[in-house]
């Protein structure tokens, strides 16, 4: 129990834990402190702004109350109680109002813009300022998708804390010194980092706006939809801002257990997918080689009706992981129940032996020892995570990853072999993981028996005793818990072997673009593909049928915690949504699934959640208990790492964040997908005389691609690493030379 | 400059406190912090060179601009402005046929004027190369123009 304080603002007794802080103190008894650079995400408080002037009894000046903690017997006075205080932030605003544009009419924060709202409320009515204002270039484009207007700049530094504090990016910085300085990039080079979009909802101002919502709405003509991005398996809670109906921007909203408040620029930007060109708005039917035409609806039911009963059960549904669980459900009983179709690709490996360890990803947060198996990156997977990660490293706690690149350097694939050597009596670091009683292990890589892998590892370490230490396993899909757990729950039948495919069902853009998917439809009579985009079907599916995307959904999707969470159709979709369609096709084979998700769920969760209802769900889910499952035998049967010989290099290739069809079809998000580059190691560079941005061949048996060369310090010796976009065909060993 | 960057950062318990003897190291063999060599030192550090920029930025002395061989400064603060400081500069602009803040066509001098130089005592103060002359007045302007014009 931490020690209470008492201690009085504007004449109240407040009794507070000792060192919270007095903006939070006096928020808790109903007084406000107004500030614009306080953000305690941000780290300890800078008093950068002076908003936040109070007047304390037995100090002569006005103090910064942001930059003050409760302590006994403190008296506060705030503008409501004391002349002082509000003069002083009367004229703090007049001194921020100096150089400050009168543009609030054309501004994109003009509404809901923090200066326009504590000026109307602390600030002087007219102005004294006869001289001229400052004036700069603007708008600046910090990135293709901010940009900066240096003119309505109050020099918080709330954004280059973020950068600096946060994200750990170091890109965008204050230059110059004192009221010359200016919030700038390195060279006038885009602000390129993966959380860059937080600073536009940072700023206390109109300095910094988002390209894409520029002069788009007004604060009182827009709509906010609470809901969940599922852009990835973080799934963070945001908030989706439309206008008559369309989806105008995404702003983060705070759930403290998983994201913090913070939103990634994936989940932020990548909604103008929406309206991608080639979007699909009707049933489409192949004709020619490479060539669709439009059918009705009722041409394509009855066409995928008889396609189906044709198939004799030899049907083969490909699933994306992107589906919500209602969705997966309705096709699942579709299929299982009503054709005896049994025969899955699912997105990816699932096992519930990772919920016995299950935590929070806040939890990271509070751990002392951590420990990020795998080759990938943890910011291309699961991006919030590493903010997590950061936020723990920067609390104090050990922060060890093991991998190709990592700081313990092993082969690429080794992340079974390294559990196992955790496990054993010989790890130094595995016996410190036993012995904590906060230790946290994340699985960063491709495989690992959905979370088997480490949960068993977690297992032979004894955390499930242990309700500190908990395990992640960060899976490749957004919600491919979910969609297994529906395709489970619709029946628990076995199908006959469906070979040769008469059917394969494809659903989602993510399963259409899976070259495995791609292989399996060559081997099919017919495709049936449920996608948005026509390019990514064409030349191969037979008939398509338009699919939603995750902003038009309403449903339920499982984050990497085990976490259930809701989400809410922000815009209608231009096409009819998937359950109203499934409903009608299962009704032509006698089987009942309802149009309306809330209904689906239901009947699902009875079977798989324990009847949990969409009630309990709310808008900010919380996390279901620890299960008590045993934990799983290690799988003993690993992959041999594979070692190289110095002239051959072993290719790592790795998803990106900003990669998939939607990303694709963003133009402001180009910039961010990975450069056409090969990341290569000192050494392996030295003995080649490669420097970093020269032009390189890398080759493989038969196969070739010219890409620029990066040094990475931290990459194992041996090993190069490319985005899978650029990878392409190359094999897993390669030469790399200078042409 | 690497690996002399990397002896630097050996002597520091975090690398960050090694960035400002690394960009002396870098202006003292640029001239001046070229881009380029903000690269290199961030490269060096682990930074970025947005990092490296902006904590230079801050610095009267690293400079982000290129300079002439010769760099005159005059201190414009509180104690050497009441000595007549403006007057001094005044000297040196009229002198060199530049304002402060440029370089002369033959980038031989620059000129700058100097926030506190600490010789408050002995206004007004005129740095050249960073060696304080003091006090120095208007009429003692063309000598000592002359003295760095002749390489002095």
């Amino acid at each position: 129990m931490p020690e209470l304080v008492t201690l009085t603002i504007d004449d109240r007794e407040v009794q507070v834990p000792k060192g919270t802080g007095l903006v939070e103190t006096a928020m808790g008894a109903g007084i406000e402190i107004p500030v614009f650079c306080y953000e305690p995400r941000l780290g300890p408080a800078v008093g950068a702004c002076r908003m936040c002037l109070v007047e304390i009894e037995g100090m002569p000046k006005l103090q910064a109350g942001c930059t003050m903690t409760a302590q006994d017997g403190l008296v506060v006075r705030t503008a409501a109680t004391s002349d002082k205080a509000a003069q002083g932030q009367n004229a703090t605003l007049e001194f921020l109002l100096l150089n400050h544009p009168l543009d609030c009419p054309v501004c994109d924060k003009g509404g809901e813009c923090p200066l326009q709202d504590l000026t109307f409320r602390y600030g002087p009515g007219t102005t004294r300022m006869v001289f001229p204002k400052r004036t700069f270039d603007k708008p600046i484009p910090i990135s293709p998708t901010i940009a900066l207007d240096r003119e309505r700049c109050i020099l918080c530094y709330r954004c280059t804390r973020f950068s600096e504090g946060v994200a750990e990016d170091h890109q965008l910085v204050p230059r110059n010194r004192g009221a010359q300085t200016l919030i700038t990039t390195f060279e006038e080079e885009p602000y390129r980092a993966p959380f860059s979009g937080n600073v536009i909802e940072l700023c206390p101002v109109g300095a910094l706006t988002s390209t894409q919502y520029r002069f788009e709405a007004r604060p009182w003509e827009i709509q906010n939809v609470p809901t969940v991005c599922t852009m990835c398996p973080v799934g963070c809670n945001v908030t989706v801002t439309t206008r008559e109906g369309k989806v105008k921007r995404i702003l983060s909203r705070n759930h403290p257990e998983v994201d913090q408040g913070w939103l990634c620029d994936k989940g932020r930007f990548a909604f103008s997918h929406l309206r991608a060109e080639d979007r699909v708005t009707q049933p489409l039917r192949r004709v020619r080689r490479r060539g669709f035409a439009t059918i009705s609806w009722e041409e394509a039911l009855d066409e995928t009706e008889r396609v189906l009963r044709g198939a004799g059960g030899r049907i083969v549904t490909a699933l994306s992981g992107s589906e919500t669980i209602e969705h997966a459900y309705g096709l699942a009983k579709l299929l299982r129940t009503g054709l005896g179709a049994h025969s899955a690709v699912l997105p990816e490996e699932t096992d519930v032996a990772i919920d016995a360890f299950r935590l929070p990803l806040s939890a990271i947060r509070g751990a002392e020892l951590i420990v990020v198996v795998g080759d990938d990156p943890v910011a291309e997977r699961a991006p919030v995570v590493d903010l997590w990660l950061k936020l723990a490293r920067r609390g104090g706690a050990e922060v060890v990853t093991i991998g190709a690149a990592g700081s313990v350097l092993t082969a690429p694939g080794s992340a079974a072999q390294t559990c196992r050597e955790l496990a054993g009596s010989g790890s130094e670091l595995g016996r410190r993981l036993r012995e904590s009683e906060r230790a946290i292990l994340i699985w960063s890589s491709p495989g690992g028996h959905g979370g088997a892998e480490i949960a068993a590892l977690a297992g032979e370490l004894g955390f499930a005793g242990k309700p500190g230490s908990g395990a992640f396993h960060l899976p490749a899909t957004p919600n491919g818990r979910g969609v297994a757990d529906a395709w489970a729950a619709a029946s628990d039948d076995e199908g006959p072997n469906p070979e040769p495919i008469a059917v394969l069902v494809v659903s989602g853009d993510e399963a259409a673009s899976d070259p495995h998917v791609r292989a399996l439809a060559e081997r099919a009579e017919t495709v049936i593909a449920i996608v948005m985009f026509e390019r990514v079907a064409l030349g191969w599916a037979d008939l398509v049928l338009p699919g939603t995307s995750y902003l038009e959904r309403d449903g339920t999707a499982m984050n990497l915690e085990g976490r259930l969470q809701r989400l809410r159709r922000a815009a209608i979709p231009p096409v009819a949504d998937e359950l109203s369609w499934l409903s009608q096709l299962a009704a032509r084979f006698g089987v009942d699934v309802s149009p309306y998700p809330a209904p689906v769920f239901e009947e699902l969760a009875g079977t798989v959640y324990g009847g949990l209802t969409l009630g309990e769900l709310g808008e900010r889910a919380a996390l279901a208990e620890r299960a008590q499952i045993p934990a799983p035998a290690p799988d003993p049967d690993t992959e041999p790492a594979r070692p190289s010989d110095g002239h051959y290099l072993n290719l790592l290739p790795y998803r990106p964040l900003f990669a998939g069809a939607a990303v694709e079809r963003v133009p402001e998000l180009q910039f961010q997908r990975p450069a056409a580059e090969v990341e290569l190691s000192w050494d392996d560079a030295q003995r080649r005389g490669i420097s970093s941005g020269d032009e390189v061949l890398v080759r493989s048996n038969g196969t070739s691609a010219t890409l620029r060369a990066r040094l990475n310090r931290r990459l194992l010796p041996g090993v190069v690493r490319i985005a899978d976009e650029h990878a392409r065909d190359l094999h897993a060993t390669v030469e790399v030379t200078k042409p | 400059m690497y690996d002399e960057i990397q002896e630097i950062k050996a002597q520091y318990p975090r690398t960050r406190s090694a960035v400002l003897p690394a960009l002396r190291i870098a202006q003292q063999r640029y001239g001046w912090l070229t881009p380029d060599a903000l690269r290199e030192v961030a490269d060096a550090l682990d930074e970025t060179p947005a990092f490296c920029q902006s904590v230079a930025s801050f610095y009267d002395m690293f400079h982000l601009a290129p300079v002439g061989r010769r760099l005159v400064e005059v201190c414009t603060n509180i104690s050497c402005a009441l000595v007549g400081a403006q007057q001094v500069l005044e000297a040196f602009e009229q002198e060199l046929g530049i304002r402060a803040g440029e370089t002369t066509d033959d980038g031989q001098v620059t000129l700058r004027a100097l926030e506190c130089a600490g010789g408050c005592g002995w206004g007004t103060v005129v740095a050249v190369d960073h060696r304080y002359r003091e006090p120095v007045r208007p009429e003692d302007v063309p000598a000592i123009v002359q003295e760095v014009r002749d390489g002095g």
